[in-house]
């Protein structure tokens, strides 16, 4: 593909993020005009309804949205590149699995130690639910370090990974049958998935955490394009294979454990966004497909929220379901083309 | 002439079991080996000890004057590249970026080619004959014009040594005799040492000087071909009957 073209496609995504945010402002249960939305952004706005929507609301869960699709995407690009596979996805890595096992101890003990639903603590709770799942996707991220340092084959180790996901699976599902009604409920919530949990307090850490792990990830370029001819080759060309497995899975693991921590497991972006980058711009160049799986990324979650907001909805709609909605058709058409060929 | 590569006493296999023990061997610049050995018989093993992927049981490998176990991966890539019957398998990567991965122990922290790279790139396709296939994607060639490509790999990496593993497996007739051709033009032109491995025996007998015997219970032999088949050694490993090796010997020597 031409540069001319590479970069006519990067713009267009570009303009299509811009076009998708600055509609997240604007579209919702209040309608509010354009040029109030510029009053507003300008500080110029007095009625402090219209503030409140759109800095306490709108803005914060559009920036979230923004961030987590572009890591999630990349993240799944590490996955999918590392593992050569390409239904790989950063759930292989049983992160998001071990966020729920965290969310899960919480969210049901409490209710079994202190008899009463989590809810009922208010701020900590939400503070609480992050700590959680935070934890449980690094202790799990800590697990598939320590045998990727052991392991050069990449296939026992999509198999450990899938292995300690199902093992924290059924823990999680264990906490559930001895639970209370309202914490399960409180649970599958969480388990849905939601960009409006950040909000305005968080918003600047979950930020900061995720652009210093999507800058990172730009020096991986190099060795994510000659893992491409397979481990054996990789390393006769001088690349260091338990190290360099230990890195990609880190930022990975990195990113979808901040993403999950806020946001719950978002399923379907990190599967789906390296796909419509590869297919788009014809390439397996790392150099060019990180930067354009994060920009997708970052499309499809303004848009899923967009929908997830539409009238009728209320914002309420879970954005797995309309991740999922979106992404699945996405892999079903990636399967049947690569088939073709 | 100085030494490429040179074994001592070297044992390799995997763990504590023994594959094959007590290799002597040295190569110079230009010499071309080929390994034969029934299935099992350490080839691999070999392979993947020379190329660091294991270390060797005992003994040691002089690649280049130096211990080969004291290169950084950096250094030993610039020294000795491979070609595996193992094939890249992504939907979009081309012919280029195949052969430019060949580059990757030159360029910067980015990966970014200079003209330099380029031109070795190119040059080496040219110098296989494939420097038609550039754009194309490398997934929708045959296996000839694949293990054309991954040659071309190992010549834009710039080492003094090349090591094929079965580089004649799935290719037709006259592609296996223009492989042969092209690794004896690459070892004369280029002065590479190349080491690979077949089980081609009559087309190693008819074209290649120099074998490695390898086979289980066996000790390793090297030798002239045209010698070993002479002194019954081929017979001996490959267990050829008695009537059918004066056949060979009436017919290759």
């Amino acid at each position: 593909m031409k540069n001319s073209k590479v970069l006519i496609g990067i713009l267009g995504i570009i303009v299509l993020g811009i076009l998708l945010f600055l509609l997240n402002l604007f579209v919702g249960s209040v309608t509010i005009p354009f040029g109030d939305i510029v009053k507003v952004l300008l500080k110029e706005n007095t009625d402090n309804t219209l503030n409140v929507i759109i800095f306490d609301y709108r803005l914060p869960q559009a920036l979230t949205a923004l961030l987590a699709g572009a890591a999630l995407a990349v993240a799944g690009l590490l996955m999918q590149t590392l593992f050569r596979n390409p239904l790989a996805d950063p759930s292989m890595l049983g992160i998001s699995s071990g966020a729920s096992l965290g969310v899960g101890l919480v969210i049901l003990l409490t209710g079994a130690i202190s008899g009463a639903a989590i809810s009922s603590f208010g701020w900590w709770s939400t503070v609480g639910v992050s700590l959680a799942a935070f934890i449980g996707a690094v202790a799990v991220l800590f697990i598939m370090l320590a045998f990727s340092a052991r392991m050069k084959n990449m296939t026992t180790l999509i198999i450990i990974g899938l292995m300690i996901a199902y093992l924290a699976g059924s823990i999680t599902d264990i906490l559930k049958f001895f639970s209370l009604k309202e914490d399960i409920h409180a649970f599958v919530i969480w388990g849905m998935g939601s960009f409006s949990g950040v909000g305005t307090s968080k918003l600047l850490i979950f930020s900061i955490s995720i652009i210093i792990g999507l800058f990172a990830t730009f020096f991986l370029s190099k060795n994510l394009n000659i893992l491409l001819l397979g481990e054996m080759y990789a390393e006769n060309l001088g690349l260091n294979i338990k190290r360099n497995s230990v890195i990609i899975i880190l930022l990975s693991g990195y990113l979808t454990a901040i993403v999950t921590a806020y946001c719950g497991p978002i399923a379907f972006v990190g599967l789906a966004m390296p796909h419509i980058a590869r297919f788009l711009f014809k390439s397996s160049d790392h150099r060019l497909l990180i930067p354009a799986t994060m920009l997708i990324g970052m499309d499809l979650t303004l848009f899923c929220i967009l929908i997830a907001r539409m009238p009728g909805f209320d914002g309420n709609l879970p954005i797995n379901a309309v991740t999922a909605f979106i992404g699945a058709p996405v892999v079903i058409s990636v399967i049947m083309k690569s088939r073709k060929q | 002439m100085s030494d490429i590569l040179k074994t001592i006493s070297l044992t390799i296999g995997y763990g504590d079991k023994t594959v094959v023990s007590d290799i002597n061997v040295t190569l110079g610049k230009g010499d071309i080996i080929a390994l034969i050995g029934p299935n099992g018989a350490g080839k691999s093993t070999l392979f993947k000890t020379f190329s660091s992927h294991i270390k060797p049981i005992g003994g040691k490998i002089e690649l280049c004057g130096k211990d080969i176990s004291l290169y950084s991966n950096k250094e030993r890539a610039k020294l000795l590249g491979i070609v595996l019957t193992e094939r890249p398998d992504d939907m979009f990567l081309k012919v280029f970026d195949v052969v430019a991965a060949g580059r990757y122990p030159y360029t910067d922290m980015f990966g970014n080619l200079t003209e330099n790279d380029e031109n070795e790139i190119k040059a080496s396709l040219e110098l296989v004959g494939i420097k038609n296939l550039i754009d194309r994607v490398f997934n929708t060639l045959s296996d000839g014009e694949k293990q054309k490509v991954m040659i071309a790999k190992a010549i834009a990496q710039n080492t003094p040594v090349i090591m094929l593993d079965e580089p004649t497996a799935f290719l037709d007739y006259p592609s296996k005799i223009e492989l042969f051709s092209l690794l004896k033009r690459l070892a004369k032109e280029q002065e590479k040492t190349i080491i690979f491995s077949s089980h081609d025996l009559e087309l190693l007998l008819r074209y290649t000087d120099n074998l490695w015997i390898l086979a289980k219970d066996k000790p390793f032999v090297s030798g002239k071909s045209q010698q070993l088949l002479k002194d019954g050694v081929i017979k001996d490993y490959f267990g050829i009957k008695d009537s059918d090796n004066e056949f060979l010997l009436k017919e290759n020597v």
